[in-house]
């Protein structure tokens, strides 16, 4: 379904620290309740990307839009932290967890910025739980107490618990085992499903993507190799480098179907 | 090093406030008697010494001094700073080398019986004699001691210094205090190099026990034990200072004590410096110790 | 049947073993300090009754410990001593447990030349052994009790300044604060609720471990006679007492090193626990 104007939008976005530039030419855009999968190996940019949009790296493009807070940006992109009703969820769940401080408490830090009375905020946090497939126990256990898997949960719990626009997630099941990877999976797309909201995940498993993305974007050394639309891509990727990835993973077997 | 640099500032700034009269105290060093001093000769002194000057300016004058070498006078014993420090520095050199020297053999000793025989007596027993070692107050051991070997076994002299004799129950008092905190690390120590994944390959390669511990385990663990002692001579230091007053022995410690009871400045100021710079060296040496052995470490652990 | 259903962890309602021994020790804490309380009520000695008649005398049923060269009770005095010995330390560990843990936090949260310049004075401290700087104040100031615990506070709060700066720097990093910072939490608020908590329990080893050290270094400068002056049942100063009388009553100097020895391992053993515990979890 197409938007009049994309939720998000770069152009042409540079990185660069000191001289040593990180990312150069990167564009793409995204509209509403779309996901946009980054892929590509280690140290391609990835994160960095992530990190320049939400301003917490040294950016310059020639045009950044973001609808939610109506930003519309030339030049370097303000350093901030991160995008309005934009939350994170990152790579490793129990490193982005205060380690001495109970779930429920991390996930309605999200909600810190509105202020709720206490009753109303422990409710949004049982709903948000529920929604991960989080019995209400967990409100009081510490990350120590609870497995990857549920910790990560939590964490998409954090991120959900705002209802933001956008939500940024960094390699997010690469910390966890095939079979809680593909529950977790799943239940992201049938949240994004309920709820339009959009993602751009971070990952280097293309069978992710293959399965779940809307458009797909891939970095290669700080450069865009590739940015097709998901089945464009798989069926008919962009360039040589791209067609070699696709076809390591289709002799893996990580892709589901290769065409639509 | 700018650390030096703070050590002698505060080092001066320490004298510079300390109670009394210097001009007094030096007087009465020079004309030693127990009269009163004139006031023009209070006021000569002043000027030769430049007491009267400004903080900064006395600093300044001092620490160019210092650098050049001079210490200055003992203001009681009127001979250089330096020298008294010499001779009192073999004293204090020999029991902390003694000490060092028959702690680490034991503590060596009793850790590697220990990692040996794990959860026997040994084992129990050196965990024990290390929880009490780390505990134990140096002057009360010493004491108790004196009590024993001296007062009512009348084995070994309890006070002062001169013999061998004499050594023997300080050494014996800081040494246990050695083996005590040198067992806990070394028995760490060798437990780790024991969990190691190689060591494990070559018991699969049929080489007995004994060997793999004597060759391998031991002499992995030897290394870095020798770098932890250097973090821990700051302690050490202080128990051959407090077992040097216990017994009365005469070394760096009781030179130290003395000066600062006749309040001798220019000794105590120069004890102060040294020992800071000693502690501040030693570490420096020990960090760079520590950074070339580890590589050194992980190479052997290939080769064997 | 969700996920979570299917594993299931823990049944009973989460147990923290840090606040579980954290509670333990309070409680022991406060029983010991009942018992002591209830001691000092009960002896019917004062620490300073003098008694020429019963001068040192052995253990017995009227002395639990005997007495000391004036005829005074000496369980009595240990039980004061304890005041002294204990209670010093205690203040003087956790001025510079909290001094020094401040100073580290404002090191690592202010800018590269703050940074360098709180460590550089921190290091020069850090360069003069407790011992010696405490003979050297005390002897030149006067040995007294104030000398004392002024000279030990001025040299105990280095190494928490710079365990305090390690953690925090390293903790800085971390993503749950990354996640604060974006959910636009306060400096303060951050600080008190993720930082802290992250860095007191290491902090609090390091503090068990000076209390002790303190203990040993306030009964020993006050047993060379830089410290608290006899008559004050310092157990340092009760040693000190008793070293004249080794030969004829050596009960005097016995007891009060034994308690030196006891407290002190008592308060290792509890750091000990601490520190497994944390590295149990950690």
């Amino acid at each position: 379904m197409q938007q009049s104007k994309p939720l998000i939008s770069v152009s042409n976005l540079q990185v660069s620290v000191g001289d040593k530039p990180l990312l150069s030419n990167v564009s793409f855009d995204l509209n509403e309740g779309e996901m946009l999968c980054i892929v590509g190996e280690s140290g391609a940019g990835k994160s960095t990307l992530v990190k320049a949009l939400q301003g917490m790296m040294p950016g310059h493009c020639d045009r950044f839009t973001y609808a939610p807070s109506s930003t519309e940006v030339c030049g370097a992109i303000p350093a901030g932290l991160g995008l309005d009703q934009a939350r994170w969820v990152m790579q490793d769940p129990l490193a982005a967890l205060n380690p001495r401080q109970p779930l429920g408490r991390s996930i309605a830090e999200s909600l810190h910025k509105e202020k709720l009375p206490k009753d109303q905020l422990r409710k949004r946090v049982l709903s948000a739980l529920d929604d991960v497939e989080l019995t209400a126990d967990f409100y009081d256990r510490l990350p120590s107490q609870v497995s990857l898997g549920q910790a990560q949960r939590a964490c998409l719990a954090r991120a959900l618990i705002a209802q933001p626009k956008l939500i940024f997630f960094d390699e997010p099941l690469s910390a966890l085992d095939a079979l809680v990877q593909k529950k977790i999976a799943q239940r992201m797309e049938s949240l994004r499903r309920a709820t339009t909201t959009t993602y751009i995940a971070v990952t280097h498993d293309l069978g992710f993507a293959a399965a779940y993305a809307d458009k797909v974007l891939l970095l290669r050394e700080g450069t865009v190799s590739a940015y097709q639309s998901r089945t464009a891509f798989f069926a008919n990727p962009q360039s040589d480098y791209a067609k070699d990835l696709v076809a390591a993973a289709q002799s893996l077997g990580a892709l589901p179907e290769a065409a639509a | 090093m700018a650390v030096l640099f703070g050590i002698t500032l505060i080092t001066f700034t320490i004298s510079y406030f300390a109670p009394g009269d210097k001009a007094e105290a030096i007087a009465h060093a020079r004309y030693p008697g127990d009269f009163g001093i004139a006031p023009e000769v209070l006021q000569g002194i002043r000027e030769e010494f430049n007491l009267n000057a400004p903080f900064f300016s006395q600093y300044t004058h001092w620490l160019a001094d210092v650098l050049r070498g001079d210490f200055g006078v003992s203001y009681s014993s009127r001979t250089s700073v330096w020298v008294i420090f010499v001779d009192n520095l073999g004293e204090t050199v020999t029991l902390t080398l003694t000490s060092l020297a028959i702690g680490l053999a034991a503590a060596f000793l009793l850790s590697a019986v220990a990692v040996r025989y794990p959860n026997t007596i040994w084992d129990r027993g050196a965990v024990i004699i290390s929880s009490i070692g780390a505990a134990m107050p140096s002057y009360w051991l010493a004491l108790l001691l004196i009590l024993g070997v001296s007062v009512y076994l009348g084995w070994l002299p309890a006070y002062g210094t001169g013999t061998f004799a004499h050594l023997i129950l300080p050494a014996a008092t800081l040494a246990f205090w050695v083996m005590a905190s040198q067992t806990r690390l070394l028995r760490t120590f060798m437990l780790e190099a024991y969990d190691q994944p190689f060591i494990e390959t070559l018991r699969l390669r049929g080489i007995p026990e004994r060997e793999i511990f004597s060759r391998h385990v031991l002499r992995h663990s030897f290394v870095p034990a020798l770098t932890m002692i250097g973090l821990d001579m700051a302690s050490l230091l202080e128990g051959a200072i407090i077992v040097e007053l216990t017994f009365s022995r005469s070394g760096l410690g009781s030179l130290l004590a003395g000066a600062v009871l006749s309040r001798d400045l220019p000794v105590v100021m120069f004890l102060v410096m040294f020992f800071a710079t000693a502690y501040v060296v030693i570490n420096s040496v020990i960090d760079g110790v520590q950074h070339l052995c580890d590589p050194r470490n992980i190479k052997k652990a290939k080769a064997s | 049947m969700s996920l979570s259903q299917s594993i299931n962890l823990s049944d009973s309602h989460p147990a923290d073993p840090l606040r579980q021994f954290t509670k333990r020790v309070g409680v022991a804490t406060l029983v010991l300090l009942g018992l002591w309380s209830l001691a000092i009520w009960l002896t019917p000695y004062e620490p300073a009754a003098a008694d020429f008649l019963n001068r040192l005398a052995p253990p017995s049923a009227a002395h639990w410990a005997g007495t000391d060269h004036l005829g005074r009770d000496i369980a009595t005095r240990l039980l004061y001593g304890a005041g002294w010995s204990l209670g010093l330390s205690l203040a003087i560990s956790l001025t510079g447990f909290v001094v020094g843990t401040v100073v580290g936090i404002l090191a690592a949260r202010s800018g590269p030349a703050g940074d360098f310049a709180v460590m550089r004075v921190t290091d020069s401290f850090f360069a003069f052994p407790e011992l010696i700087a405490a003979v050297t104040f005390a002897g030149l100031f006067g040995p007294s009790t104030s000398n004392l615990v002024i000279a030990l506070m001025v040299v105990s709060w280095m190494k928490f300044a710079r365990l305090a700066r390690a953690l925090t720097l390293n903790l800085g990093e971390s993503d749950f604060i990354t996640q604060a910072r974006l959910n636009v939490l306060s400096n303060g608020l951050i600080l008190w609720r993720h930082l802290l908590p992250n860095i007191l329990p290491s902090l609090l080893v390091l503090w068990t471990n000076s209390w002790s050290r303190t203990i040993l270094s306030v009964s020993g400068l006050s047993f060379l006679g830089f410290g608290v002056q006899p008559p004050s049942a310092e157990w340092g100063a009760m040693l000190l007492d008793g070293k004249a009388y080794m030969q004829t009553a050596p009960h005097i100097m016995i007891f009060p090193g034994l308690a030196v020895l006891l407290a002190v391992m008592v308060i290792n053993l509890t750091g000990d626990r601490l520190r497994d515990l944390m590295a149990g979890k950690t």
